[in-house]
């Protein structure tokens, strides 16, 4: 098996033969399927469980989960530790009582490595004793023994492994490494991937999607010291962090599920500047590309804090990394994501910290409590404001049309304050009456042992929750038609048009025609349509701002539809800009599939007109590139203008892609000859067969040029 | 791809002066703006007869135009619902042009600019020369695609303003040329001669027609003229293709498209081997 490429070029060879064969081996699966074969430990037997708490049912749960899972020890591994129950792997809590898992797991959010690999758990668990004493008789006190509980099952599967390594002489290493981390702070490089892979994996085992965060940031002071006193060189350090990447591809295994089998939120980031400011890009984000390029693992969608000044020679790795395809790697605009955080009120030192939730939403790692709250704006337009095309709607001017719409919007975003602010035991606190025990995360988000409260009670630093406002291209290019065919070339009246709309165009393809190829639509830099987009979107984010401070959670503004413009697909109605109903629309911030005629960078420039810094948890951009395109060093070049470009006129967050649809058709009649063949999907890569036909179909709708 | 390196803005300037058989971009040929016609996208709803004053538009069930009356005045094209119909060129400003490519300098970054293509940029003579020198006083990046078929003062003019110049040779053989391009290729390697005297960046295309030029002649020659460019940025071969054929359907030509033209692989072979034995780096 070749690691898939989609410019037909050979990727380079740095890794020794057994790292690049444990890489095919979990490609393929391998360990996937092992993960698969035990679902999940059983509860049943504990005494009185059924009578128990749900915390201590939770501690109860989690204890088992660290005693009984199976271990595994891979051939020739580096690293130790996995997560191996397959029920984790759909997002559950992997223990179950009477045949049903005890809880969900957590996901959405970057977990706090720093803590654990610079001051180890043991500092943790200081923290949570200390707690103790203090929350002792209080609401609190029962949490933070959950803590101490989930503590104590975490160092109980810790000596597991400890024990099984002792008697395996060729683990050595291993066993010598992990007999500090994570619970000691990490003295090298070495440890250092051990103490953030083995948290990791526990979170995981315990059924947590946690996003990693920024990696060379993490590791790259480390790895400094261990190459300047001579005790490891660069080539060794990668085969280390090579089989990180490579454990993080343990779950695949094939499955169907929709939106493919890589969709974990483990999002990693590299590059950038730390709160000081200081550009932080080390050893370690280049030996990260390095792995990237030559196995193409796509589990760990990896995006790069690009600003102003970032170096060319780093860029250009970058750009040629992502030539190879299976949009392994996305970028985010450094200077303007900052300022948005800044402008939604984090202190500029700590606004640089930024990370995302392991998705691309952006957010403060190990700090943060976040949710979004996905909606479908057109839906809004169609049913609310234009009253599902019945008629009783009469507008005189667009003007009127327009502020009806938002008003109906910001009726969606009451909806949903109110909606999060009922299951609060009071509005000003972040106290919930329903208890969803998540301790094994709480443990490593800043905030929840100080305040004796989970990581869903409000513990956390930040407590965030972002209407994400989804259809955005479809819903402008909407507004736009009936503004041009209504109101400026009076080519039809509104209420005719309604008509035709609730009639699906029938009997009127000329009109129909002409709204779909007269008009120049989102995403080709046609400034009348970009500056009601911007002005939309602008709107929307004042209207989500306007909740904060009326509960204890900040509003910030978002724009996402991830796949959901898949299901939307059928609850929507034909749309005023010459599409029936029933047909897949716009992706996140991008254009609407085949509206978009001006090129990359036309779709750039359209999205980077709206002043994206008022959306602060993120807006993405989805471009499609053939491999053509970037081929030779005149594409490498094209690539990474276009990366400069994008950071220039104020992009928040790109994900390109390059992918030839044809191949995509190729692969899905014949799957088999494309085990590797990977895709940016949205926030997440997956491998392209793992995706069910509708997927694919979208997926190849929106490369095709 | 093959105007230029990193991101770049082209511009067609319409007009040439060689009428190749092979032309991939007909609809370039002529000096004046034309109508295209898409067949595939008409939906028969004849709005373009009813708008159009000199009776251009017409037929029952098949739409057929009477192109000798068209005057390409972009009425039936304004309205056509479906953009079947389409007027190819149009007047533009300097001012016009550079607004646009403003828009794009964002993505230039060190590599991309403007390039100018056909057509033939330098039969537009004087105009193409200060064109590009208002390029230069906005540092806009320039590259000129040209068949070198043009006056040589004007070419000399242009010289200090262009970075690269994407040179075609059709052909290196005289008869060949004027049999299939219609003009002598003289001109052409004299100006090409004069551009190298004065140290233009030159870049060499060479367009590969099975049966018309790919004889070992032809490729040492090209070979030769390549190792004699003193400040050479590369050769690009170019298989000849049969997407032109079909564009030349849009303006209601025959299909010039012959499918017997296209180079196979060891014809490339051929040409890229003698490249390199004369130290041409492909």
């Amino acid at each position: 098996m070749e690691f898939y490429t989609q410019n037909g070029m050979k990727r380079p060879i740095r890794l020794s033969e057994s790292t690049r064969k444990f890489a095919r081996d979990s490609l393929a699966r391998k360990y996937g399927l092992d993960t698969m074969k035990v679902d999940s430990v059983s509860v049943d037997d504990i005494e009185n469980f059924g009578n128990m708490s749900e915390l201590a049912r939770y501690d109860a749960a989690i204890k088992r989960i660290a005693a009984e899972s199976p271990l595994r020890i891979c051939p020739d591994e580096k690293i130790s530790g996995a997560a191996t129950l397959g029920m984790a792997i759909r997002h559950y809590i992997p223990a179950t009582y009477s045949g049903k898992s005890v809880s969900y797991g957590m996901s959405h959010l970057t977990a706090d490595f720093e803590t654990v690999v610079k001051y180890g758990v043991n500092s943790i668990k200081a923290k949570a004793l200390k707690a103790y004493s203090e929350y002792k008789g209080t609401e609190s006190e029962e949490f933070i023994k959950s803590c101490l509980n989930c503590i104590e099952a975490f160092e109980i599967w810790h000596s597991r492994y400890l024990d099984a390594l002792s008697n395996m002489p060729e683990y050595k290493a291993n066993y010598e490494n992990l007999k500090r981390v994570p619970f000691e702070p990490a003295t090298s490089f070495y440890e250092a991937v051990q103490s953030i892979w083995f948290a990791f994996a526990f979170m995981r085992l315990c059924g947590n999607w946690p996003g990693i965060g920024r990696i060379d940031h993490l590791l790259g002071d480390y790895l400094k010291k261990d190459l300047k006193n001579g005790s490891i060189t660069l080539d060794e350090a990668r085969e280390i962090l090579a089989h990180f990447f490579i454990k993080g591809c343990e779950w695949v295994n094939g499955q169907y599920i929709g939106s493919g089998d890589a969709q974990h939120y483990q999002n990693i980031l590299l590059g950038g500047i730390d709160e000081d400011g200081k550009e932080i890009t080390n050893e370690v984000s280049y030996l990260v590309l390095d792995i990237l390029e030559e196995l193409g693992i796509s589990d760990f969608p990896t995006t790069v804090r690009v600003n102003k000044s970032t170096d060319g020679k780093f860029l250009r790795r970058v750009a040629e990394v992502m030539r190879y395809g299976g949009g392994t790697l996305a970028v985010y605009n450094e200077d303007l994501v900052i300022k948005a955080l800044v402008n939604d009120g984090y202190p500029e030192r700590e606004a640089r910290k930024f990370a995302n939730d392991g998705c691309w939403e952006v957010q403060i790692p190990g700090k943060t409590y976040f949710t979004y709250i996905p909606f479908d704006s057109l839906q809004i337009l169609q049913k609310s404001t234009l009253n599902g095309y019945e008629q009783g709607v009469a507008f005189d001017s667009f003007e009127e049309l327009y502020n009806a719409f938002v008003s109906d919007l910001y009726k969606k975003v009451e909806e949903i304050y109110i909606d999060k602010i009922s299951s609060l035991t009071d509005t000003t606190s972040l106290r919930h009456c329903w208890e969803w025990p998540c301790t094994v995360i709480s443990l490593f988000e800043q905030g929840c042992i100080e305040k004796g409260a989970s990581y869903v009670d409000g513990g956390p630093i930040y407590n965030i929750i972002s209407p994400h406002i989804g259809g955005l291209a479809d819903t402008v290019n909407s507004l736009y038609a009936i503004k041009k065919l209504v109101y400026d070339d009076k080519r039809v009246t509104l209420s005719d048009l309604l008509n035709i709309l609730h009639n699906d165009w029938n009997g009127e393809e000329a009109l129909r025609q002409y709204a779909l190829n007269r008009y120049v639509y989102y995403g080709n830099d046609n400034d009348e349509v970009d500056e009601l987009a911007a002005r939309l979107l602008s709107d929307f984010a004042d209207i989500c701002t306007s909740f904060n401070g009326k509960c204890g959670y900040r509003f910030p503004a978002g724009v996402s539809t991830f796949g959901r413009q898949l299901e939307w697909a059928h609850m929507r109605l034909a749309v005023p800009y010459g599409r029936k109903a029933g047909v897949v629309l716009a992706a996140n911030c991008s254009p609407t599939p085949n509206t978009d005629k001006e090129g990359a960078t036309a779709i750039i420039r359209s999205y980077c007109k709206a002043d994206l810094s008022k959306l602060a948890t993120g807006a993405a951009l989805d471009i499609k590139l053939l491999p053509s395109s970037v081929e030779g060093e005149n594409g490498l070049q094209a690539l990474i203008s276009l990366l400069r470009g994008f950071v220039s006129l104020g992009g928040f967050f790109m994900q390109p892609d390059v992918v030839d649809a044809s191949v995509l058709k190729q692969a899905q009649e014949n799957p088999e000859d494309y085990q590797t063949l990977s895709v940016r999907v949205s926030g997440w890569n997956a491998r392209f067969v793992t995706l069910d036909k509708e997927w694919q179909d979208m997926v190849i709708e929106q490369n095709e040029h | 791809m093959h105007d230029g390196p990193g991101i770049r803005t082209t511009v067609f300037l319409k007009g040439c002066p060689l009428h190749c058989e092979w032309c991939h971009n007909p609809e370039t040929q002529k000096f004046s703006p034309e109508l295209l016609y898409y067949g595939n996208r008409c939906i028969g709803c004849f709005s373009c007869a009813d708008v159009c004053p000199n009776g251009v538009h017409g037929g029952e069930n098949e739409h057929i135009i009477d192109r000798s009356n068209c005057t390409a005045c972009a009425l039936c094209a304004n309205d056509c619902p479906s953009t079947a119909l389409e007027i190819c060129g149009k007047e533009m400003t300097f001012a016009d042009i550079l607004s646009v490519a403003e828009k794009d300098k964002a993505f230039y970054g060190e590599t991309g600019g403007i390039t100018l293509s056909g057509g033939e940029p330098f039969a537009q003579n004087e105009a193409t020369v200060e064109f590009l020198k208002a390029c230069r006083t906005q540092r806009i990046s320039t590259a000129v695609e040209t068949c070198g078929y043009c006056d040589t003062d004007i070419l000399l003019s242009a010289i200090p303003f262009v970075d690269l110049f994407l040179w075609d040779i059709k052909d290196t053989n005289q008869a060949r040329h004027k049999k299939y391009t219609g003009a002598s290729n003289e001109l052409i390697l004299k100006n090409l001669n004069a551009a190298n005297e004065k140290n233009a960046r030159i870049r060499l295309r060479c367009i590969l027609v099975n049966g018309v030029n790919t004889d070992e002649e032809h490729y040492k020659s090209i070979a030769r003229l390549a190792s004699g460019i003193n400040n050479f940025d590369g050769i690009d071969i170019l298989p000849y293709h049969a997407y032109g054929g079909s564009k030349a359907l849009l303006l209601g030509l025959r299909d010039n498209g012959k499918k017997e033209w296209i180079p196979d692989q060891t014809q490339i072979d051929r040409l890229n081997s003698i490249l390199r034995d004369h130290g041409i780096i492909v």
